[in-house]
């Protein structure tokens, strides 16, 4: 479990990183952005508003290692400070209102995406010298696509010319949350297209990575000899060449992930789907900076838990780093 | 890596280089193209195309057409600008951090696993958001600073693997300067990296930009193809049916970011030719096979001549300018082959008749094997020697059915005769010599193909470390083989048999669960040979079984492999390159070379009395070093 142990270690660390970097950012940032809101906003809120926001950024005096033991402390203490937007809301709040529709949606399309993406990159690799090679190109343009231009494309298609889908929201307005049926129905119907659009915008990576190291697995002398052992296809295919060629995936998973949810957020924009990214977006337009940084660092922390379940995974599917000493 | 050669080698990468250079002409030269300001409106509001407004307008009737190729300056500019700051990051940390090791590559690893977890969008949102001004470097800056870690990670890899090579540490030994390694060893080998990490960079960043002005966190004051992204969705566009607004930036983006990719498919089959596809892989056939022989050539004489072994390195050495393997140098008449009558008691399991299996080249046909004629009788240790190159593990791999593209059976014949004592499941009559079944080992169909593998015969591989499945326990590698040949075996028997086999090749029956890295090589190998004795096979195919472990453990090795003959009787045909180690346990000896059998009979007789010069080289350069007394 060392290895395992060394990984948490890293996490760990670099969530306290992310934490430092979220403290750091309004502080270092060229021509004192805080002071210049600030300036900017003067008569437009709420004085009490005001107040909040100088004391989130440390317009107190105090020194620097000072505000940042502050920072630990109401961060320990779940506060994330007050939103200018939605004054006096607290952030931690809207960020837990965001939080679960993100999740839903880009949890459940990621893993839909990966072990589609894999699994066809296993196929072709098993295929290639054959027709399928064509495919490559237009899953590498497929790959190329951005996520928004996509998302616009599926509402141009779906929604308006075809009225199958609905253009935004993640329900029927005026449905009260809950866990009935039409409820939930009305949920799915909503995300069906956001989520056909990260699919489709993200699965074609998998494929090409996937494919890539099935094919240079394939070449392998366990793979021959799975094959000597006059064990059938399939079974050559899966215990051997895609048990082995699954573990870069795994372990690239970090970098995937971080695109993944790039692009998720601008979907989100697009359907005006109450997640994290839209979220963001809105304190963008709003000049939001407390709830800004509340969603960077709720992202962040996410993509880390995320990354340590691959990890965790990875243990479990790789013998050698479960190895002593 | 010069592109004249790399140019034609792949469709992929032609695409791929005229889409970009497409898009550059585009940006440089599109703005001539037009009279209209991007940023000027016109009366004509929201028009589809036409003559006046090649791309029509949008709601406050700026021509789109002009945003369009306005727009590709700034995408380009942004996406080459961040790609190179970027990839500038990537290769300090990265080949620094993989060169120098120590605490500074800690602290870099440490710092490039921030990045790479911490995910780029929504820093890229925050830091932008907090841009007092929005100009097109610092967009670029800040696109830069959050995307160099993923290619530093790999340039990290690849540096520590180089350092360890051995052009570098002879550099080292000459006490070059650790800078001058730098450049002049580790970064050209890490090139192709380097510029498939600034293609990728290029993409990133074109797309963060894209994603940035999307969100009106770009400058809006520029025309970019985000941006125009922008006024589109603001204006809802897309309710109005205005695709011609939209659709040519998207487009654009993922048109030429398909491209860069392009390239780099070139580039990773450059480094990994099993990726190659197409025409692309029979070329390198040709390029790679001949010139891979050639080596192992070079590398053979080299060895051969610092045995002080002048007779052998002038033969071998004049092999080596010769880089078709099979084809005669015109001129020099090849010997005839040697081929004497065995004298072996079994009665023939194997027998290959004129065997003849050819690489297509682009330009000419490589014949690894020609004409070649072994019998293989029961019981019988068949010794085959020959270098890299001779043709002989293409022999074996065409006995095992195991050839891979592009090589092809183009004549002769391979007979199996199938005892009753084969078939498990059939009804044993008698059981006597007489019921041989003659079976056309090229002309099974997959399925029977598949049934006589392993049961009928098995194969030993060179490397165990590479031959056994290095993520399933060792009992697994025994299972998926009795599950698929014995379905009515049940379980607890089935473990009961791999224990057997492990005690028979005197591994402790208790490591039936371990893994293959907990094991020493010699012990893999054992297990390896105690896999392919699973099913009691009538044949087994060794290839170099012992080459890759060291002498002490290659005997032990050996030993068990004769003892385990002399209890189940199988025949085995040995390949190897050590002649030495032929001479001492087989009972005939076929000497390959360049594709065609030169030397064949009983070992003795090979021994005491070779009759083909290049049999007798081989056997003196031995006798030179003491091999043989």
């Amino acid at each position: 479990m060392k290895y395992l142990l060394r990984k948490v270690m890293l996490y760990v660390f670099i969530a306290w990183a992310a934490l430092t970097m979220n403290f750091l950012i309004p502080r270092l940032m060229p021509g004192d952005p805080v002071a210049l809101l600030v300036e900017r906003l003067q008569g437009r809120i709420d004085p009490a508003a005001m107040e909040a926001i100088a004391e989130s950024y440390g317009l107190t005096d105090a020194p620097l290692l000072q505000q940042y033991r502050d920072y630990l402390a109401s961060l320990a203490a779940g506060d994330l400070g007050l939103s200018i937007g939605f004054f006096p809301v607290p952030v931690s709040e809207i960020v837990m209102g965001a939080l679960p529709w993100t999740i839903g949606l880009v949890g459940i399309t990621t893993v839909i995406s990966f072990l589609v993406g894999t699994g066809l990159g296993v196929v072709l690799a098993w295929r290639r010298g054959s027709w399928t090679d064509h495919l490559l190109p237009a899953l590498t343009f497929l790959n190329a696509v951005p996520y928004f231009w996509m998302a616009l494309i599926l509402v141009l298609v779906l929604s308006v010319n075809l009225g199958w889908f609905p253009v935004s929201q993640a329900y029927e307005p005026g449905l009260t949350p809950g866990w009935d049926w039409e409820f939930i129905s009305s949920v799915l119907y909503h995300a069906f297209l956001p989520a056909v659009t990260i699919i489709l915008a993200s699965f074609a990576g998998w494929v090409l990575s996937m494919r890539n190291m099935t094919v240079t697995v394939l070449g392998e002398d366990y793979v021959t000899m799975a094959e000597a052992k006059g064990l059938p296809k399939r079974m050559v295919l899966v215990n051997y060449a895609a048990r082995n060629a699954i573990l870069p995936s795994v372990t690239g998973f970090a970098l995937s992930l971080g695109a993944v949810v790039g692009g998720s957020m601008l979907t989100e924009v697009i359907f005006n789907y109450p997640g994290v990214g839209y979220t963001l977006f809105e304190a963008v337009q709003n000049q939001d900076f407390p709830l800004m940084q509340g969603l960077f660092l709720i992202i962040s922390l996410a993509v880390i838990v995320a990354n340590l379940v691959a990890d965790v995974i990875y243990v479990f599917l790789d013998p050698r780093t479960r190895q002593e000493g | 890596m010069r592109l004249s050669r790399f140019l034609p080698t792949s469709g992929k990468v032609r695409a791929g280089l005229i889409i970009a250079v497409f898009f550059v002409l585009l940006a440089v030269f599109g703005p001539l193209l037009t009279s209209y300001s991007p940023q000027a409106s016109g009366t004509d509001l929201l028009q589809p195309p036409s003559g006046t407004h090649w791309l029509g307008t949008t709601q406050t009737g700026q021509d789109v057409f002009a945003q369009f190729v306005y727009g590709a300056r700034i995408s380009l500019g942004v996406g080459l600008v961040a790609g190179i700051l970027s990839q500038i990051v990537s290769v300090l940390v990265g080949v620094i951090g993989g060169y120098f090791r120590g605490l500074s590559d800690d602290l870099l690893y440490i710092l490039t696993a921030v990045f790479l977890v911490v995910p780029g969008m929504p820093l890229l949102i925050v830091l932008t958001g907090y841009l007092p001004s929005r100009g097109m470097v610092s967009v670029a800056f800040v696109i830069a600073i959050t995307s160099w870690a993923g290619s530093a990670r790999v340039l990290r890899a690849q540096t520590m693997s180089l350092r360890r090579r051995e052009f570098v540490e002879a550099a080292r030994a000459t006490g070059e300067s650790r800078t001058r390694i730098v450049f002049s060893e580790i970064m050209p080998n890490a090139l192709p990296l380097i510029a498939s990490g600034f293609l990728f960079s290029v993409i990133g960043a074109v797309l963060a930009e894209a994603g940035l002005s999307f969100l009106g966190l770009g400058s809006l004051t520029t025309t970019s193809w985000g941006s125009m992204l922008y006024f589109a969705q603001s204006a809802q566009a897309f309710l109005y049916g205005a695709w011609w607004w939209f659709v040519p930036p998207g487009l654009a983006i993922a048109v030429l970011g398909a491209g860069l990719a392009l390239i780099n498919f070139g580039i990773d089959e450059y480094s990994n030719p099993r990726l190659r596809t197409g025409r692309s892989r029979a070329r390198a056939v040709r390029s790679r096979g001949p010139h891979a022989a050639a080596l192992s050539t070079a590398g053979a004489s080299a060895a051969a001549s610092g045995a002080e072994t002048p007779g052998v390195a002038t033969i071998l050495h004049d092999d080596a300018p010769d880089e078709t393997v099979g084809s005669v140098p015109a001129g020099a008449a090849p010997a005839p082959p040697q081929i004497r009558e065995l004298d072996v008691p079994g009665k023939p399991i194997i027998e290959v008749r004129h065997l003849k299996v050819d690489y297509p080249g682009a330009d000419q046909v490589v014949h690894a094997v020609d004409d070649v004629s072994i019998t293989l009788h029961r019981g019988e240790l068949l010794g085959l020697a020959g270098e890299s190159g001779s043709g002989k593990s293409t022999l074996t791999n065409a006995i095992t059915r195991l050839l891979r593209n592009p090589a092809q059976v183009t004549g002769g014949s391979i007979t199996y005769h199938r005892s009753a004592r084969g078939r498990p499941s059939g009804p044993t009559t008698g059981g006597s010599e007489a019921e041989v079944e003659a079976i056309d080992l090229l002309g099974l169909s997959t399925e029977e193909l598949r049934a006589y593998r392993w049961d009928e015969l098995a194969i030993v591989f060179q490397s165990a470390m590479n031959a056994l499945n290095a993520v399933t326990s060792v009992g697994a590698q025994f299972d998926d083989v009795l599950r698929v040949h014995r379905p009515t075996m049940p379980a607890r028997e089935r473990e009961a048999l791999a224990r057997t086999m492990l005690e028979k090749v005197g591994i402790d029956p208790g490591r039936v669960s371990a893994y293959p890295h907990e094991l020493s090589g010699g012990m893999k190998q054992r297990v390896a040979i105690a896999i392919a004795l699973v099913l009691e096979p009538d044949v087994i195919v060794m290839d170099e079984p012992t080459t890759a472990l060291d002498l002490l453990i290659q005997r032990e090795v050996l030993d068990q492999v004769m003892a385990l003959r002399d209890e189940y009787g199988f025949a085995i045909i040995f390949t190897t390159h050590d002649l030495s180690l032929l001479l001492e346990v087989s009972d005939s000896i076929a000497v390959m070379q360049r594709g065609r059998l030169v030397e064949y009979g009983p070992a003795l007789e090979v021994y005491a009395e070779p009759r083909h010069p290049y049999t007798r080289a081989l056997l003196a350069s031995l006798a030179d070093m003491g091999a043989l007394v």
